[in-house]
């Protein structure tokens, strides 16, 4: 009694396949959960990025008339007077780029030891204990290790910057003018709020978030390599160098790079710590460095509306340049963990 | 009988009930007898300022006060002068505290009177201060003077060593040591270094004007302007900070030795460290005490043209030459900018908490100022503020009057009661070859040492220190007449006023009534409900199984 029926369909859907050979359409009924998860996902990712182009251009029309007014000389006066018409980014600029690199180049090697140590070498029991102080010291606020670089570290380093100063004050950078070594009298001040005093604070927050990425990427070394080269008579040392930071590279310059993009951007500590100067000071141990965002953070309370369009303008060079090092970061972290897991 | 019973109300559960019962009331008589305490209609909403660090000791102290005894909550931003003129113009502040008024003339920056309508309230005097860290030979120097052109030379970069000549002719009982001079100056938009400006401009116009060209700033109408914002040349070892806290603690951190600042005698009180005495127009150094600013500004001109928008403020060219030998030169007023419109996020009910409280500082407060390290305003100011204040719009300020105002300054006379007293200063604080050697500032228990002072000047300080003091301060019984010397007025031991005079009785406010009774009915439910609801009070209002039979066996018999 079905037979004809059976048949008929057959037939119907041979017909149509004959007549256009396109996959046929699958059409999903999603349930009332799945939709609302669907939309919440993708919500979320785009109410990020338009949250981040909204930011970006924000800052952009804000600052759009100081640019304008200014013209190209932005990017290359040194002197912040928006008052005078004469304001350019070059000397904060350099500031920030300077307290930011300082910073890195001491975190880094304190967050690969760091890393290392807890991952390698520390005795099991310890580790957990490690792990928690590292992620307690990034969460201390910025506001407290200002004011301990200020009040107490600033003390401390001053014999430091002033043996540096006169051991190595060859090297351009480490000159300090208005020091001199031979003289029994001098005084150390010449040496306070320097951008080396504010990097090495910026470095004390950088590291402990650069250390706890690279831990995580260190665990993930292969073990079976690891015992490999362990098994070929190398030593703990040479099994680190040859497995562990090979297989972490991508991870420990992906961790710099994240600090880099927070050192840019660290304001409350720098603010706290240099003495702000409007020029270009490539003597990192003298008194006197600048930041874009300790800039900000310092005028713009007190700002008329054309000097906050010019901070504005200052804002939106570091939104880009903060934008470039992570997305850079995000990169190679990216590419390194295929190459790791191939 | 077997089964165990427990009292329903036990000692301790009654105890708790009664104990419910008894916060419960008392929070509510408490709440009750607090109401009248409001005025009628209205509440003390709480208020918002900001403005100057300069003033904020003063500010801060006569906002715990309030606090404590009243209940007005103020909060007060200490962000400097300049961004508390800006609040107050975005309307982001309820109120504004700043030592220049808006658009002060021959200015460099753009600071726009706000279109918001508001009126200037003196609200307490103090002298900017030059705090430093000085040391020779490893002891502390507290009793530093300079003149008026050293300082000048020193704040634009003419003078670079403690060891200079200008600064020896200052200090004849000092050998200064061959450091460098690291000037501390703010980094922020601040009133004290527009005072500082304005007196540069003024009284030193060739340094000042010979500055401006070295770091880039215009002329304004043929001089360097003054500035909120000190202008620092690249390089030259000024350290800029921001905030006067920023400023007095660098100078205050013990590496910081030689340097020196500009701020309100209140910092140095604070953090410990002295101040230089300053030159004055009767060649006497002198150091910022409440009685030297106090007579300093006797001299000051207060525009009391009541139509002029700079109705109030002061114009400090006398005080700068004044002869009088007790003057501090670099003393000024502070000033409070009042809303007198309702707009924005200011209602009746924020002027009323801003208008009482200026009424509170303008007499009680001024107490207190000394103590602070601030000068207590005199009366015609007190008076001029409390018609200022009455222009706030929901305020219901109480003025009061010579007799009730308890302001130190206040005399039946009418005269300026603190500056008649006033200590003049003693003979080696004249300019010449003797010096002092009491400690001055924060540091005024510790004289200089003979380590540092060798100099000829430093035998005559002991004893001769109130021996100029025969003026109008004879009648003072605080003087101390001892041999010690050190001992006078200023470091006789000081009472502070910190409680205002006419305060209501201490009324619980709304909320810890509020509070007390809840917690009250809190206990209370949790010691009666239970054996109400709980299956044990259930279960004792059942018949108890013995009784039930004998009930029973008594039913029956009764039927």
């Amino acid at each position: 009694m079905s037979g004809p029926n059976i048949l008929e369909a057959l037939d119907v859907s041979d017909g149509s396949r004959r007549q256009d050979d396109s996959p046929r359409q699958l059409s999903t009924v999603r349930g009332p959960s799945d939709t609302v998860f669907r939309v919440a996902a993708h919500g979320g990712g785009v109410l990020v990025l338009s949250i981040m182009t909204l930011v970006g251009l924000f800052l952009a029309v804000r600052g759009a008339e100081a640019i304008a007014s200014a013209g190209p000389s932005f990017l290359t006066e040194q002197d912040w007077e928006p008052n005078s018409g004469r304001f350019g980014i070059a000397a904060v600029l350099f500031g920030t780029v300077a307290i930011a690199l300082i910073a890195i180049v001491v975190a880094l090697p304190l967050a690969v030891g760091t890393a290392t140590y807890i991952s390698e070498y520390a005795p099991l029991g310890l580790r957990p204990l490690l792990v928690g102080i590292v992620d307690l010291m990034a969460a201390i606020p910025s506001v407290v290790y200002g004011l301990w670089g200020m009040f107490w570290l600033e003390g401390a380093i001053l014999p430091v910057a002033q043996w540096i100063s006169t051991y190595f004050g060859w090297i351009p950078i480490f000159n300090v003018p208005n020091f001199n070594p031979g003289d029994p009298l001098a005084t150390p001040t010449v040496f306070t709020a320097s951008a080396f005093l504010a990097g090495l604070v910026v470095a004390m927050m950088v590291a402990p978030v650069a250390a706890s990425i690279m831990r995580e990427v260190f665990a993930q070394a292969p073990i079976g390599e690891r015992e490999g080269a362990l098994a070929l008579g190398s030593t703990k040392w040479g099994m680190i160098r040859s497995v562990v930071y090979p297989f972490g590279m991508g991870g420990m310059i992906g961790g710099a790079m994240l600090g880099l993009g927070r050192a840019l951007g660290e304001t409350i500590a720098v603010y706290l710590v240099i003495s702000p100067v409007f020029v270009i000071q490539p003597h990192i141990l003298q008194t006197g460095s600048n930041s874009i965002s300790s800039l900000i953070a310092l005028r713009y309370g007190e700002a008329s509306p054309f000097e906050l369009s010019a901070l504005m303008a200052a804002g939106l060079v570091l939104f880009l340049i903060t934008m470039l090092v992570n997305f850079g970061a995000g990169i190679i972290i990216q590419r390194s963990r295929s190459g790791a897991a191939s | 009988m077997s089964l165990q019973r427990i009292p329903r109300w036990g000692v301790a559960r009654v105890t708790v009930a009664l104990l419910g019962l008894a916060l419960i009331a008392s929070g509510v008589f408490g709440a009750a007898g607090a109401l009248p305490a409001y005025a009628v209609g209205t509440v003390h909403s709480p208020i918002v300022g900001s403005g100057s660090t300069w003033s904020a000791n003063a500010l801060q102290a006569w906002i715990r006060n309030v606090w404590a005894n009243y209940q007005w909550k103020i909060t007060y931003s200490e962000s400097g002068s300049t961004q508390g003129r800006n609040d107050f113009a975005n309307g982001t502040s309820d109120f504004g505290v700043s030592e220049i008024p808006y658009a002060i003339a021959n200015s460099n920056e753009a600071d726009i009177r706000p279109s918001r309508e508001f009126a200037y309230m003196p609200i307490v005097a103090g002298g900017t201060a030059f705090m430093y860290n000085l040391e020779i030979g490893g002891k502390r120097v507290t009793n530093l003077r300079l003149s008026g052109d050293t300082i000048a030379k020193i704040f634009t970069g003419v003078i670079t060593r403690w060891d200079d000549p200008q600064v020896k002719v200052d200090n004849p009982a000092l050998v200064l040591p061959s450091i460098p001079i690291v000037p501390v100056v703010r980094s922020d938009g601040s009133g004290a270094t527009a005072q500082v400006s304005i007196w540069l401009r003024q009284e030193h116009a060739g340094l000042w004007d010979a500055y401006c060209p070295k770091v880039g700033r215009p002329l304004v109408n043929d001089h360097c302007g003054v500035t909120s914002n000190y202008p620092v040349i690249p390089g030259s070892g000024f350290v800029a900070r921001s905030g006067s806290n920023g400023v007095a603690g660098y100078v205050a951190l013990p590496h910081a030795v030689g340097a020196i600042t500009f701020v309100e005698y209140s910092y140095a009180l604070n953090s410990g460290y002295p101040v230089a005495k300053v030159l004055n127009g009767a060649g006497y150094y002198t150091e910022p005490t409440a009685q030297n600013v106090a007579v300093g500004l006797l001299s000051a001109q207060i525009n009391e043209d009541t139509a002029s928008p700079e109705y109030l403020t002061q114009d400090l060219t006398n005080v700068y030459t004044s002869a009088d030998p007790r003057t501090y030169s670099l003393s000024s007023y502070s000033y409070s900018i009042l809303p007198t419109a309702l707009g924005g996020s200011f209602t009746e009910n924020k002027g009323l908490t801003l208008a009482d409280f200026g009424a509170y500082f303008l007499c009680e407060g001024q107490q207190s100022a000394e103590v602070l390290g601030y000068s207590p305003l005199p009366i015609n100011l007190v008076q001029a503020g409390q018609k200022q204040l009455q222009k706030v719009p929901g305020g219901n300020p109480v003025i009061k009057g010579i007799t009730d105002c308890n302001n130190p300054t206040f005399s039946p006379d009418g005269s300026n009661k603190l500056a008649n007293e006033a200590p003049y200063p003693a003979d080696c604080d004249k300019q010449g070859p003797t010096q002092c050697t009491t400690g001055t500032g924060g540091a005024k228990d510790t004289p200089t040492g003979a380590g540092a002072a060798t100099g000829p000047g430093a035998a005559t300080a002991a004893g001769d220190e109130t021996g100029a003091g025969g003026g109008p301060a004879a009648g003072d019984g605080q003087q101390a007449s001892g041999s010690e010397g050190v001992l006078d007025a200023e470091t006789a031991p000081v009472i502070v006023a910190a409680s205002p005079q006419s305060i209501p009785v201490a009324a619980v406010s709304l909320l810890p009534s509020l509070a007390m009774a809840g917690f009250g009915g809190g206990l209370f439910a949790f010691s009666a409900i239970p054996p109400i609801l709980g299956k044990r009070g259930r279960t004792s209002l059942l018949p108890d199984p013995a009784d039930g039979i004998a009930d029973t066996s008594r039913g029956l018999t009764r039927s």
